[in-house]
C-alpha cells in the first residue's frame, strides 16, 4: 500500500496540474480576502452612524468591535475550495481519459488498493490546498481590515482547521464524482453547475417552501455549514446576547442558512463524499478497461 | 501465492459485449522458454483475450491464468507479468523517466530500475523529454520499458511491432528471443503472420473468437505438403517413371508442368535422368504460411468483390 501511495504522489508531482490549479485558488482567496476587509470596513463605518445604534445594542458591542471579517472568510473558503474539488475530480477521470488507468491497474495488487492509495494522496493534497487558501485569504483580510474586525488567535486556529477540513472533504467529493462520471469535461461541468448554480437555486426554493432545515443536509449546504456555522459561532462568542432572528440572518450572511452545527455539517458532507466514492469505486471495480 | 511456473493457461474463455461475442470458448496454453505468437485478423478477439488474461476485462465465462492464478490473485502482478497493450496511455506532460519512476514505485522496485530499462530499450537519451513529443515507435519502446520494470517472468505484448521501424522490429525480435531463452514466457499478438514468423516458435491462431490452430510453427508448416513443380521434355514418360517408383501424387498443371507431391526435387530429377527425360525447369514450391494463415482465418468481415456494373434498361 505504501508503494502505491508513493506512486500516486509521484503522479501528482510530476505534472503541472497541482500548481496550475493552486495559482487561481490562491489568487481567488487573496482577492476575496482583500474585498472582505474593504467591505467590512465600509459596513462598520455605515453601522457606526446613529441609525443602526439599535443593532449594536442588540449585539452588545460597538460596531468597531464586530468581527465582520469572519463572514467574508467563511464565504471565501466556500468558493475557493471549488478548485481542490476540481483537482480531485481529475484524479480518476483524467487517468481514464488518458488511458493511463491500464498501467495503474496492471501494477497494483488490486483495483481497490489503487483507488484507496489515490484517495489518501488526494486527502493530502486537499490539506495542502486548504492551507494555501487560508494563508492567502488571511493575508488579504489582514491587509485591508481594521484590527477590531479580525478574529483572535483562537479564531484563526478554528478557521484554519475548518478551512483545511473543508478543502479535504471537497477534494474527496471530487475524487468520488470523477470515478462515478469518468469523463473529464462531464464531471467538472456537473460539479461546477451543481455547486455554483443548481444547489443555490434549490436553497431558494427550500427557503421559500419554509423548510430551510433541509438545506443543511444537501452537499453544498452541509459543506457551507461547516465553515459558515464555525464563523457564526466565533462571531457570537464575542457579540454578547443575540436574538434568534438576528442569528438566522447572520447565518445566512455567512452562507450557512439552514445549516447544522459545524461538526454535524462536516459529518453530513463526509457522508456525501463517502456515498459518491463508494459508487465510483463500485463502478471502477467492475469496469472493463478496454 | 503463485506457482512460478511461467505458464499461461486460457480455458474455455468467453467474452460477450452486449450481443457481440468477442471471444468464444477459447483454450490454449503458453509455456515458458519460447516465444508464442497469438495471431488472428483484426477483430478476432486477440486484444480482448489478452485484457482478460491481465484482469482488465472480466470474462463472461472460463478462466485465464498466469502461474496458475487469476491476475488479481498474483499479489505483486508487476513482478510476475509485464504487458504492452494497444492504446496504453501516457501523460503527455510527464517525462519518460518520471513515467517509469511512478510505476517503479507502484511495483516496489528501486528508482535505478527506471534508468536501467530506459537504457535497455534505447531511450536513455530521451529520458527527460516529455512523452507528448514522442513518436509512436518511441512510445512503444517506453511501453516495453514499463513492462520490463518489475523484471517479470511473463511478457505479454499486444501488436508490439506497431509503429516500430524495421531496425526496431529486428531489435525487438532479438530481444524477445533472448528473453524467452532465459526460461521466461513471451506471448505476442499480431494480425500479420509474416511480421512475427521469424520471432515465434509456437503459434495460437484465432478467428471469430475461436482457436483455429495451436502448436509449433513447424507443425503448421508441415501441415501443408510440399510440391515439386517440374517442366520435363516428356510429361508422360516422367509421370510413368515416377509411378513405377510408387509416387502417385502427380498432377498435371494447366501450364504443362507436373506437380509432384511427397518427394523432393532431387528425387524427381534423378527419376527423370533414369527415364531419359530432360528437365527444362524445376522448383520446390515454398510453403506459403501467409496463405495458410489466410485460409485458417478467412471469412470474418470478408469483403466482396465489387459487383460488375450492369446498365439497367438502356437504349440498345
Amino acid at each position: 500500500m505504501g508503494n502505491l501511495v508513493q506512486a500516486e504522489l509521484r503522479k501528482t508531482t510530476t505534472t503541472g496540474l497541482w500548481w496550475g490549479l493552486l495559482i487561481p485558488t490562491a489568487v481567488l482567496a487573496l482577492g476575496w480576502g482583500l474585498s472582505t476587509g474593504l467591505l467590512g470596513k465600509y459596513f462598520v463605518d455605515f453601522a457606526s452612524t446613529s441609525e443602526v445604534d439599535e443593532v449594536s445594542d442588540f449585539l452588545g458591542v460597538t460596531p468597531d468591535q464586530w468581527k465582520v471579517s469572519l463572514f467574508g472568510i467563511a464565504r471565501a473558503i466556500n468558493i475557493s475550495t471549488i478548485f481542490p474539488m476540481v483537482f480531485g475530480a481529475l484524479a480518476i477521470s483524467g487517468e481514464i481519459n488518458r488511458r493511463t488507468i491500464t498501467t495503474t491497474f496492471l501494477t497494483a495488487p488490486s483495483r481497490m488498493q489503487a483507488l484507496l492509495a489515490k484517495m489518501l494522496v488526494y486527502v493530502l493534497w486537499g490539506a495542502v490546498y486548504g492551507l494555501a487558501i487560508m494563508l492567502f485569504l488571511g493575508i488579504g483580510v489582514v491587509l485591508t481590515s481594521n484590527a477590531g474586525q479580525l478574529p483572535d488567535a483562537g479564531g484563526w486556529v478554528t478557521l484554519t482547521l475548518v478551512c483545511v477540513l473543508s478543502s479535504v472533504l471537497m477534494t474527496m467529493f471530487g475524487v468520488g464524482i470523477g470515478a462515478l462520471i469518468p469523463n473529464v469535461a462531464g464531471s467538472i461541468v456537473l460539479l461546477l453547475l451543481y455547486f455554483l448554480v443548481i444547489e443555490n437555486v434549490l436553497h431558494l426554493v427550500l427557503a421559500y417552501l419554509e423548510v430551510p432545515a433541509v438545506i443543511g443536509f444537501l452537499p453544498n449546504g452541509s459543506i457551507n455549514g461547516l465553515t459558515g456555522s464555525a464563523a457564526v459561532d466565533l462571531f457570537l462568542s464575542t457579540a454578547g446576547v443575540v436574538p434568534p432572528e438576528i442569528e438566522d440572518v447572520l447565518r445566512a450572511i455567512a452562507g450557512a442558512g439552514g445549516a447544522l452545527d459545524w461538526w454535524w455539517s462536516g459529518l453530513v458532507f463526509l457522508g456525501w463524499s463517502g456515498i459518491v466514492f463508494a459508487g465510483g469505486w463500485a463502478l471502477t471495480q467492475s469496469k472493463d478497461i478496454t | 501465492m503463485h506457482d512460478g511456473s511461467g505458464l499461461i493457461a486460457v480455458q474455455n474463455l468467453t467474452k460477450q459485449f452486449g450481443s457481440v461475442t468477442a471471444v468464444q470458448n477459447l483454450s490454449f496454453t503458453v509455456s515458458p522458454g519460447s516465444v508464442t505468437g497469438f495471431l488472428g485478423p483484426n477483430g478476432a478477439g486477440k486484444t480482448t483475450t489478452l485484457r482478460m488474461l491481465l484482469g482488465l476485462v472480466k470474462p463472461t465465462g472460463g478462466t485465464a491464468t498466469i502461474n496458475g492464478r487469476l491476475f488479481h490473485q498474483l499479489g505483486q502482478p508487476g513482478r510476475v507479468v509485464g504487458a504492452v497493450l494497444e492504446a496504453q496511455g501516457f501523460h503527455p506532460a510527464r517525462s519518460a523517466r518520471n513515467h517509469l519512476r511512478v510505476y517503479a514505485a507502484a511495483i516496489g522496485v528501486p528508482d535505478a530500475q527506471a534508468d536501467q530499462v530506459l537504457g535497455l530499450v534505447g531511450l536513455g537519451s530521451a529520458a527527460d523529454r516529455k512523452v507528448g513529443g514522442f513518436s509512436l515507435g518511441m512510445k512503444q519502446r517506453l511501453a516495453l520499458a514499463t513492462a520490463l520494470l518489475g523484471d517479470p517472468q511473463v511478457l505479454v505484448l499486444d501488436e508490439p511491432a506497431n509503429g516500430l521501424d524495421p531496425e526496431g522490429i529486428a531489435w525487438l525480435r532479438t530481444f524477445l528471443q533472448s528473453y524467452a531463452r532465459m526460461g521466461r514466457t513471451v506471448l505476442i499478438s499480431s494480425h500479420l503472420l509474416a511480421e512475427v514468423e521469424q520471432t515465434v516458435d509456437q503459434v495460437v491462431i484465432i478467428s471469430r473468437g475461436q482457436t483455429m490452430f495451436y502448436g509449433p510453427l513447424d507443425q503448421l508448416r508441415q501441415s501443408q505438403q510440399r510440391r515439386v513443380l517440374v517442366q520435363p521434355s516428356d510429361v508422360n514418360a516422367l509421370a510413368n517413371a515416377l509411378r513405377a517408383e510408387g509416387v502417385h501424387a502427380i498432377e498435371q498443371l494447366a501450364d504443362g508442368r507436373l506437380a509432384v507431391s511427397g518427394v523432393d526435387s532431387k528425387h524427381v530429377a534423378d527419376s527423370a535422368l533414369r527415364a531419359g527425360v530432360s528437365i527444362y525447369g524445376i522448383q520446390e514450391e515454398q510453403v506459403d504460411l501467409e496463405r495458410l494463415f489466410f485460409q485458417l482465418t478467412s471469412g470474418q468481415f470478408a469483403g466482396h468483390a465489387p459487383a460488375p456494373y450492369k446498365q439497367q434498361g438502356g437504349w440498345a
